[in-house]
């Protein structure tokens, strides 16, 4: 919801499919389907794919972003498991506030939602 | 301890290395629930978690709880607690509600399970930088010996999770600090309240790894190399990743 936030500040409008994976591109981020692709590869299992994400993120973002990118993807790797694993439901605010795009992108799947 | 990351060829900033370096320690002393020598085998056994073949079955499976068997565990933890290990690292988008409560009735005490997802967090964000890097691991620290505080916070009530929490109106002086001050606490930050300390050592590595909470929400300013932008970018494509709506 902090994307959709940041927004206004900057005069941009982001595509949220690009979390989802529903498009492609880089949902108005600058060099976001780098960021995505480098996600996708350090919570997957292709070594060939995280090496080239990896390298491209540099290449483009540098070291120091490589390694803010990085750390944000294990940070979040982790509060998942936290969220998950307490059970805690999403605040009412935060609902009201992403209720639209939680439909529009079929969030609502997600097992957390389920059980809230 | 060896200083954390010298080897690496990328620039590690001072700020992330010593909150690595803290939380890495912490994990080695005595927490509020688990001995050093605990703490220490709940992150070995996070680590082991991605090679049981257990897991992986019961990942592949419409149901984990259709398939039965034995973790490949180090042997160092009870059943119940190798058991949470395994399913909070390797599946925690299908973890349920009776799963929670089946363990805790098998045993496990509310704050020992807290415990557990807590060093498994920090584990994970840790090794999952590392990873992403392509730094190796960094080795667990030697367990330092001692007993647990035992203290749970007298005013920790069911709320709206699984786990008890602790509202900030009946925080004491012995919770001081685990919440921001002038703005409620999200829930993410009420999560873990049921110890206290790992909520401190936990979102202190969130304010290094991520952003300080006063500046999340700064979007006109800067504080990574990369933005506001780009920073939640990765942050939601994880959480759907993981299908953690939160």
């Amino acid at each position: 919801m902090l994307l959709r936030a940041s927004g206004p500040t900057h005069d941009r409008a982001y595509d949220l499919g690009a979390v989802t994976g529903v498009i492609d591109g880089d949902g108005g981020v600058p060099h976001g389907s780098l960021l995505v692709a480098f996600a996708e590869a350090v919570l997957g299992d292709d070594d060939v794919a995280l090496i080239r994400a990896r390298g491209a993120v540099q290449k483009t973002l540098g070291a120091a972003g490589l390694v803010d990118a990085a750390g944000v993807v294990g940070l979040f790797n982790a509060i998942d498991r936290v969220a998950d694993a307490t059970g805690i439901p999403l605040e009412p605010e935060k609902a009201a506030a992403s209720a639209d795009f939680r439909a529009a992108l079929d969030l609502d799947r997600f097992a957390v939602a389920m059980r809230t | 301890m060896p200083e954390l990351y010298s080897s690496s060829p990328l620039p590690i900033r001072d700020d992330l290395l010593a909150a690595h370096t803290q939380a890495w320690e912490r994990i080695a002393r005595p927490g509020t629930w688990w001995d050093g020598t605990a703490r220490v085998a709940i992150a070995a056994e996070t680590r082991q978690a991605s090679h049981s073949a257990l897991c992986r079955r019961r990942k592949e499976a419409l149901s984990p709880l259709a398939v039965e068997g034995d973790h490949d565990s180090l042997g160092q933890l009870p059943e119940l607690a190798v058991e949470v290990v395994h399913r909070v690292r390797t599946d925690p988008g299908r973890l349920g509600e009776s799963w929670y409560r089946s363990v805790i009735a098998r045993g496990l005490s509310e704050e020992q399970y807290v415990e557990i997802v807590s060093v498994i967090a920090h584990v994970v964000a840790i090794d999952t930088m590392a990873h992403g890097l392509g730094l190796d691991p960094l080795l667990l620290p030697d367990p330092e010996p001692g007993v647990p505080t035992r203290r749970r916070p007298a005013g920790a009530k069911p709320g709206g999770a699984w786990v008890p929490w602790l509202e900030p109106a009946d925080a004491i002086d012995a919770e001081a600090g685990i919440y921001p001050s002038g703005r409620p606490p999200a829930n993410i930050m009420k999560a873990m309240s049921l110890v206290p300390d790992e909520v401190r050592s936990f979102f202190d590595l969130v304010s290094h790894q991520y952003l300080p909470g006063e500046v999340m929400r700064d979007f006109a300013h800067e504080y990574r190399a990369i933005s506001h932008a780009q920073i939640e970018l990765l942050a939601a494509r994880v959480s759907a990743l993981n299908q953690c709506l939160y």
